[in-house]
């Protein structure tokens, strides 16, 4: 070989391992998980001999973070619907059983004969669980998995969805996918899902950082008892906050539980530059559906003289990105993409 | 002579209204002025100014908004609701000759609960139905079954049966609003409709206003005219009969006009609590016995409770707002215990 | 029925005939026919359980009979409204209470409800007329006592005055003079006979009721007979109907007959 062709070919080499050492994939192979495997959940600690060969689900939630962790064979039962799953999962979940659309009875649950239960939300396992308790699952060595973002830094016992006692942090999310993608074995499908993740919050982070969003306010209208009657609307330390502040917008709701109830009165005065209201299927109160909630801004006589309303800065959002889910980054994405196009100097 | 006592009577009318109506003013403007955002005393009397004469300030309009559409009318309701459920509470307590009587002893309140539940929870009306239309029809249909169940007791005009089946009918609406809450609801369902039960103004608007003012004001304006009648059961209803009042056609005629006006309140507003019982209580205690003037007085002593309860709820705790009903309650209930040791001190 | 004598004819004010009336299938009155002369006070005695009370809630219009017909001034009572009936006859009950914090003067006030209507408000006739009976049962004195601080025998002189207050043509009293003490016992008896009202008082004292112008005796529902005092208070009547022995004494102070019981 020439020298020059000798240049050319070390170069490249070389190239190739800076290539290699600065690009964002772990330059090891995920391990493969270590069985007995032990780990604190939400303060109990669970332990697996080997990969779960069954898992039900009790939460929309962590359903489809199990779907995307390509887990759908795994799952015999799932529960606690909000709306339709996500589209690219339908087929499989067609062919899962739904035990509940709300929450399912714990012999329901057990029936199924799990190696698993991951749960969304700890009100239905916790101390006063609808269910059951985790302690009577544990008695029949039936290990719960908590979603972390739903008990850590989280006293559920206080406010009626339970307050945050830190903000939420999207950590907690990848925790999640992470601690599953172990428990199942399938942590290099894990670490691709965790790293897709975070490339898209960095991405819509990026996409408004030159609109100087640092006067712009934002509101969360999640849905409401009767129409007129004061909203529930996110508090500052929830998932919808976190969206806020992931794109440099302020929360005008200054409470700390997940949704209280703040008047109309508040709203209108603290004019928030940004409106978000939640889509959702639902039809329980009349404000769950989106389109009355816009009637009803822009027809009474208060909210219509608000900023966002006059100048149309509305975003619809799916109800669920504003829980901690995997679509919470759809909504982080949708969101940044709408705040793109509007004109915040009015 | 007739014609001098009418003029005499106008005369006192119109001189105990015009007080009245004074201090209802007041109240009512403490209402508009308080509330969740500071508002000050002067912007509210410049909106009241434009919108009642054209007085042509230049206004933020939503400000403008918050204090025309929102408190005024939060402001009138209270009242009227209080008033309303401050008459419905003096009736029953002399018709029924039971000092523990409240307006939601017709199950009436049970009733609304269920109502507003299975338009919320279970979904009947798949969110075309509003809660207060919900609550309003469940609070009639508990009354209707009540009162069936009082006439078919059969019993001669006696109290006891109403009472008796006021309490089985709010005991049978209040379970069928637990089952239907514990089978169905998740928790966000449960506390909305908590939080609706227990009473609260938040959506308020001139439409509330336009139905609850009229039949409070018909409400006040039967009981009043029944006022020697009611006087007349102080000493039960075999009594009022022997002093020429048509018992049954009486008890059928108020117990109607409350139980409508209870129904239309609750379905506005919720399950507000201890107006009914309490303040006819404190009234008696200020003016005495006679309807004439316990009526009125109650009525004006329940719509500024109210309008001062709402105003608590909104500003007791920064950026909360707590249920009206449990406002009332914490109020009512040691102000009944202070009006119960003074009553016993006087017998 | 066997004691009763054929009267010259007088106007009934009150008349009732085949009065019946039953309380969940038993019967409480059987079967009674008895007329209310004018200006007469009609003793009413029996034992108890008689069916004294229901008799005279059944003439008072405040319970309806099972059957049988009741003729106020010759017209039927049925059909009649209840203020008019008000206006014609005032019941003072056995035991009315109350536990609403009220004054004497309210409670006498109370007589004038079936006068007064939104074109007749109080006036000062109305005032008259409360005095005048708050003096007639001596509690002129203390109108603005309350109820609750009033013995027992005063509430029943204000039941009274509330009665009188009424201005009624007939006056029916169950029983006025059972918790008053014997000096207010006789001036309410000695007030109630000189009242220029017609009067169906029923009394448990069998000497006091001698001093009323008839007697009527119910037993068990039913009018066993009716007349003058000593021609219906037989011996054999007292044996049979309230099972004690008596026989009459002449009193020496004033020649009247009274009653002595025998154990």
């Amino acid at each position: 070989m020439s020298l020059p062709r000798f240049a050319v070919l070390l170069a490249s080499l070389g190239f190739s391992a800076l290539t290699l050492a600065a690009s964002p994939a772990p330059l090891n192979p995920a391990p493969a998980t270590k069985y007995p495997l032990t780990l604190d959940n939400c303060g109990v600690p669970l332990t697996f001999d080997k990969a779960p060969g069954k898992a039900v689900t009790i939460g929309q939630s962590a359903t489809e973070i199990l779907y995307s962790l390509g887990l759908a064979d795994k799952l015999v039962g799932t529960s606690l619907w909000f709306n339709n799953v996500l589209p690219q999962f339908q087929e499989q979940n067609a062919r899962v059983p739904r035990l509940a659309d709300n929450d399912p009875s714990f012999e329901a649950v057990i029936n199924k004969r799990p190696d698993l239960v991951a749960v969304q939300f700890e009100w239905m396992v916790g101390p006063q669980g609808v269910v059951g308790t985790r302690q009577q699952f544990s008695e029949l060595k039936i290990p719960t998995y908590l979603m972390p973002s739903d008990c850590e830094g989280k006293d559920n016992l206080v406010g009626a969805d339970g307050t945050r006692l830190r903000p939420f942090s999207v950590d907690s999310l990848y925790k999640t996918v992470d601690q599953l993608a172990q428990i199942f074995d399938v942590q290099a499908r894990g670490a691709e899902l965790t790293a897709d993740l975070r490339s898209r919050l960095a991405k819509a982070q990026a996409s408004v950082k030159d609109k100087q969003l640092k006067d712009a306010s934002v509101l969360f209208w999640f849905s409401s008892a009767d129409l007129q009657v004061d909203p529930y609307v996110a508090g500052r330390k929830g998932v919808p906050a976190l969206m806020a502040s992931t794109l440099g917008l302020r929360n005008i709701v200054e409470s700390d539980e997940e949704w209280p109830t703040v008047g109309w009165e508040t709203i209108a005065k603290a004019n928030p530059t940004i409106l978000v209201l939640a889509r959702m299927d639902r039809r329980r109160f009349p404000a769950d559906d989106f389109q009355k909630k816009l009637e009803f801004l822009k027809a009474d006589p208060v909210t219509k003289n608000m900023d966002a309303v006059k100048h149309n800065r509305i975003v619809i959002l799916d109800a669920q990105a504003m829980e901690a889910t995997i679509r919470t980054f759809d909504g982080i994405e949708e969101l940044a993409n709408a705040v793109d196009h509007f004109d915040l100097h009015k | 002579m007739t014609a001098v006592f009418a003029g005499r009577l106008l005369r006192k009318i119109s001189l105990h209204t015009a007080w009245v109506l004074a201090v209802l003013l007041a109240a009512i403007i403490a209402g508009i002025a308080i509330g969740e955002t500071p508002i000050s005393l002067s912007l509210v009397f410049q909106v009241l100014a434009n919108k009642l004469w054209g007085a042509g300030f230049v206004l933020d309009p939503i400000d403008e908004g918050i204090v025309w559409n929102y408190r005024l009318t939060r402001a009138l309701v209270a009242a009227a609701c209080g008033a309303g459920l401050a008459i419905s509470g003096v009736v029953l307590q002399s018709l029924l000759r039971n000092p523990l009587a409240d307006p939601y002893l017709l199950g009436i309140s049970a009733g609304a609960s269920t109502g507003a539940v299975l338009v919320a929870i279970i979904g009947i009306g798949a969110g075309a139905i509003s809660l207060s239309a919900g609550a309003f029809a469940g609070a009639v249909a508990a009354f209707a079954l009540v009162a069936l169940l009082a006439r078919s007791t059969g019993a001669v005009s006696g109290s006891g049966q109403i009472i008796l089946a006021g309490i089985a009918g709010s005991q049978l609406f209040n379970a069928l609003t637990s089952f239907l809450i514990t089978k169905s609801a998740n928790s966000e369902q449960a506390r909305g409709i908590m939080f609706w039960l227990l009473g609260n103004l938040s959506g308020v608007r001139w439409q509330s206003v336009t139905l609850a003012v009229p039949v409070v004001l018909i409400g006040l304006a039967v009981c009043l005219w029944h006022r020697r009648s009611l006087d007349a059961f102080m000493f039960g209803s075999d009594s009022a009969a022997a002093l020429g009042v048509p018992v049954r056609r009486v008890q059928a005629i108020l117990i109607a006009t409350v139980a409508l006006v209870t129904a239309v309140m609750v379905s506005l507003v919720g399950s507000i609590g201890f107006v009914g019982l309490v303040v006819p209580h404190a009234a008696r205690l200020l003016v005495g016995v006679r309807h004439g003037r316990l009526i009125p007085v109650s009525a004006l002593a329940g719509a500024i409770f109210l309008i001062a309860a709402d105003v608590l709820s909104r500003t007791a705790i920064k950026g909360q707002v707590l249920p009206v009903g449990v406002i009332t309650a914490l109020i009512g209930a040691p102000v009944f215990a202070v009006i119960l040791i003074k009553a016993k001190g006087g017998r | 029925m066997s004691n009763m004598k054929q009267l010259a004819p007088h106007v009934d004010v009150l008349s009732c005939a085949g009065l019946n009336w039953s309380i969940k299938g038993v019967p409480i009155v059987r079967d009674v026919a008895l007329q209310l002369r004018r200006g007469e006070t009609l003793g009413l005695i029996g034992p108890n359980g008689s069916g004294k009370s229901s008799l005279l809630k059944l003439l008072s219009g405040i319970r309806a009979p099972a059957s049988g017909e009741i003729h106020l001034n010759g017209v039927a009572l049925a059909g009649m409204k209840r203020r008019d009936v008000a206006q014609m006859i005032a019941v003072v009950e056995q035991q009315a209470e109350t536990s609403d914090a009220i004054t004497v003067l309210d409670a006498v006030e109370l007589g004038r409800t079936p006068w007064l209507s939104a074109l007749e408000p109080w006036s000062d006739a109305d005032d008259g007329i409360v005095q005048q009976a708050l003096i007639d049962v001596d509690m002129a004195d203390k109108p603005k006592r309350a109820w609750h601080s009033l013995s027992g025998g005063e509430r029943q002189r204000v039941h009274i005055a509330r009665a009188l207050a009424q201005r009624p043509q007939i006056l029916l009293l169950d029983e006025p003079t059972n918790h008053l003490d014997i000096q207010h016992q006789l001036s309410i008896l000695g007030l109630v006979r000189s009242l220029p009202v017609t009067t169906l008082i029923a009394l448990h004292d069998l000497n006091q009721a001698l001093a009323c112008d008839r007697l009527a005796v119910m037993d068990k529902g039913a009018l066993i007979a009716i007349g003058e005092p000593s021609q219906v208070l037989t011996c054999e009547l007292l044996r049979q109907t309230f099972g004690v022995e008596a026989h009459y004494l002449t009193d020496p102070y004033d020649g009247t007959r009274i009653l002595r019981f025998r154990s």
